[in-house]
């Protein structure tokens, strides 16, 4: 599993056993869970509604993950919790809507959208993060920078772009049917492209020199140093990533939600954190996994209570979830010295 | 000191005095009347469809304003000033300081109620500033104000009376029908009326889905709202959510855009661009109107073409309606004073007085200088207040889009 935060303290086993239920890995218990409920919802309200509402999870958590995965790989390698995160994906979005009026086509503009993002990401990096981090910054400091710097962004978009609705003017109707059940083609588009990318980055992770370097990084910065890596290079590396996956879900996110505003970021920004908490802070497939936790829980609450309700119940949820593991999905346990 | 000195600097100080008085007075009939009005314009959020059209209404307000007042001869003259209240309580309060810096004597706006809470608590209340929002909640009928919110746009009482007959007309009686409303005062207190007012005329209420406009997708909201195919939906929305709603209610493939009705803050002379066209093109809905056929009605509009920019919208009649209103107030107190204009608002709408419309509203301008009760007989009607200052009737159009473009169909008036 490609994951950046180790802790590579020795184990010492409990003298209490945990149950045999306790004692499975938390993805399986996770996904009985999840079977659990699906099944309760097949039986209360049928297979079509339960199915539909489960597809529906899939889209809007597929939007949340995407996004979270960028995130999460700067929150465990650099412990910056990056409040930008969100209005790095509004300036994909933005720079999309910039290059299709300057004339550039739409595909290519997406493409170029995407590179921009993590050129800015690059250059936070360069002229934000680094030189706090050289005056010795510490947690509290480097977190309000993040929201000032995610204001800032913001509000320059908003500055030249207004603050008003705007759209990629892609066909946000169409729809893919299985049956009797729906999904957005665009959604499906989207979902597809999250779980590729999700793919790469964790693959990269793990088998790539970068990655490995990357995940020395995160383990332990001083060891990784006179071990010979260049850390400046790696977190460079890391940020132009983080970029790129903003860049990516922004252009994913405007194409097939149709329409948004500068604001868009932060309102998505308390699902990406929980996701990348839920799923295990600096693990790629936690990040959209704890997404679709998140969407499927909202979703099928629907079913259950007043829409009104869904962000109430999803986070309730999540609360719930980190109480029995606080590690998160994918996330490893710190064991006891 | 003796007593004939102490009587004689006694007797000096009142002549002094009596001078003083009169000589003031006569400064203040000479004075002139330098009224400015404030607009809170939702330039940006959610509604930001209609800021352009309700500007070109308050500007026009204060034009013919300036026009009566120098037709009729009296030193005053209308200023105008706006601010963007974002649609957020937040941000619409503090535009509402911006105007109040700048001596706005009365608001026209908000657009929403929880914009015109927030106002009313933070400033309008404490100064006595009239307020003049286009939001119809009836919620608002709940705050204490003091008697400084003035209603030119009828509550959502009425409009959920023309909802129900614009489906009785255009679906049938006693049909089954889903309410899809946004989680806030507005569709809250309107999906209540409604509910209420269509049950009691024979129909059913199959669904009614609440959601909260913060979510990405409202794919579960749209198939639960047509789960049990209605014979018409309610919607009660704001562009900006609308464009991802509507988008969600085509996805599930069920969705007939002919049964849609629309509540007035989806009313829009072109269907905006962020808009899907097949979530909307054929749909009903109803906005509040002015009577057709009247002299007020047709000289606005003569105004409204000539002043070219913003096309038409709902409740530009309205928000005009209230600029004048509020610039008569004025003229009746002979004061910029936002209490003394709020004391006087009845007295230039006032039943059975002397009418005047906006054709001859110099002789309505000598007349409230005067002292004469008036009636103001606005572009959007007669204004009979209620004591909690909505009124009590309301014109509405009942309009379908065709071809991206709203067409009035026929006109309602409830009371």
């Amino acid at each position: 599993m490609a994951t950046l935060v180790e802790t590579g303290e020795a184990a010492i086993e409990d003298s209490t056993q945990p149950p045999r239920f306790a004692r499975l890995p938390r993805p399986v218990i996770l996904l009985l869970v999840l079977v659990a409920i699906l099944c309760g919802l097949i039986a209360v309200f049928g297979p079509t509604m339960a199915a539909q509402a489960t597809l529906n999870g899939f889209v809007a958590g597929g939007y949340i993950g995407l996004g979270a995965i960028g995130l999460t790989l700067v929150f465990g390698m650099l412990k910056v919790v990056n409040f930008a995160h969100g209005d790095l994906m509004v300036s994909g979005a933005y720079l999309t809507i910039l290059l299709a009026w300057l004339g550039v086509p739409l595909p290519l503009g997406m493409l170029l959208a995407v590179t921009g993002t993590a050129a800015l990401a690059l250059a936070t990096e360069k002229l934000v993060w680094r030189p706090l981090r050289r005056a010795g910054a510490g947690t509290l400091q480097l977190f309000l920078s993040a929201i000032g710097l995610g204001l800032v962004i913001r509000s320059t978009i908003q500055f030249f772009a207004g603050s008003q609705v705007r759209t990629l003017g892609a066909n946000v109707v169409t729809s893919i049917a299985f049956g009797p059940l729906r999904m957005g083609t665009l959604q499906a588009v989207a979902f597809v492209v999250g779980l590729v990318a999700m793919v790469i980055v964790g693959l990269a992770l793990r088998y790539t020199n970068i990655g490995k370097e990357m995940r020395a990084l995160a383990d332990n910065r001083a060891l990784a140093e006179v071990s010979g890596i260049n850390t400046s290079r790696i977190i460079d590396i890391t940020w132009t990533i983080s970029g790129c996956l903003a860049g990516l879900a922004g252009v994913l996110y405007a194409t097939a939600i149709g329409s948004f505003n500068p604001n868009f970021g932060i309102t998505l920004l308390l699902g990406l954190f929980a996701a990348t908490i839920l799923g295990g802070i600096g693990n790629a497939y936690g990040a959209l996994v704890g997404g679709i936790v998140i969407g499927l829980s909202q979703e099928w609450s629907t079913l259950l209570f007043n829409a009104r309700w869904k962000p109430v119940v999803g986070f309730t949820l999540l609360i719930l979830m980190l109480l029995f593991m606080p590690q998160g999905i994918f996330g490893r346990t710190r064991r006891r010295s | 000191m003796s007593l004939l000195c102490k009587r004689s600097i006694s007797a000096s100080w009142s002549v002094v005095s009596i001078l003083a008085l009169l000589m003031g007075t006569a400064s203040a009939q000479a004075q002139s009347l330098d009224l400015t009005i404030g607009a809170l314009l939702e330039s940006t959020g959610p509604l930001s469809e209609t800021g352009p059209s309700i500007e070109k209404a308050a500007t026009l307000a204060v034009q013919v304003a300036n026009q009566a007042a120098k037709d009729a001869g009296i030193p005053a003259t209308v200023t105008f000033v706006a601010a963007d209240s974002q649609g957020d309580p937040q941000a619409a309060l503090s535009a509402a300081r911006t105007l109040v810096d700048k001596n706005a004597s009365c608001i026209l706006g908000p657009a929403t109620t929880p914009e015109a809470i927030s106002v009313l608590n933070g400033i309008t209340l404490q100064r006595k500033i009239t307020l003049w929002p286009q939001a119809s909640s009836t919620r608002l009928r709940a705050v204490k104000d003091d008697g400084t919110i003035f209603r030119t746009v009828a509550a959502a009482d009425l409009q959920s009376k023309a909802l129900v007959l614009a489906i009785e007309n255009h679906a049938g009686k006693g049909k089954n029908v889903a309410i899809i409303f946004r989680n806030e005062p507005y569709g809250d207190a309107l999906s209540k009326t409604f509910t209420k007012d269509w049950e009691g005329r024979g129909g059913k209420v199959l669904t009614t889905v609440s959601f909260d406009p913060q979510q990405e997708t409202f794919d579960s909201e749209a198939g639960q709202a047509l789960a049990d195919n209605p014979d018409a939906y309610v919607v009660i929305d704001y562009p900006e959510t609308y464009a991802k709603l509507g988008a969600a209610l085509v996805r599930t493939g069920k969705f007939d855009p002919r049964k849609l009705f629309v509540a007035d803050t989806l009313s829009f002379a072109k269907v905006p661009g962020t808009i899907p066209v097949e979530s909307i093109n054929g749909a009903f809905g109803v906005a509040g109107s002015s009577p057709r056929g009247t002299g007020a009605y047709a000289l606005f509009n003569k105004l409204w073409d000539e002043a070219g920019g913003a096309e038409n919208g709902s409740y530009t009649a309205n928000t005009f309606d209230a600029g004048i209103l509020c610039f008569l107030s004025a003229v009746a107190a002979g004061s910029t004073e936002p209490g003394a204009i709020r004391d006087k608002v009845r007295t230039v709408s006032q039943e059975g007085a002397r009418q005047f419309t906006i054709e001859n509203l110099a002789d309505a301008v000598d007349a409230a200088a005067s002292g004469e009760p008036i009636d103001y007989v606005g572009v959007s009607g007669s204004f009979r207040f209620a004591p909690n200052g909505d009124l009590t009737t309301g014109f509405y159009d009942v309009f379908q889009y065709r071809d991206g473009k709203q067409v009035t169909v026929e006109q309602v008036n409830v009371k």
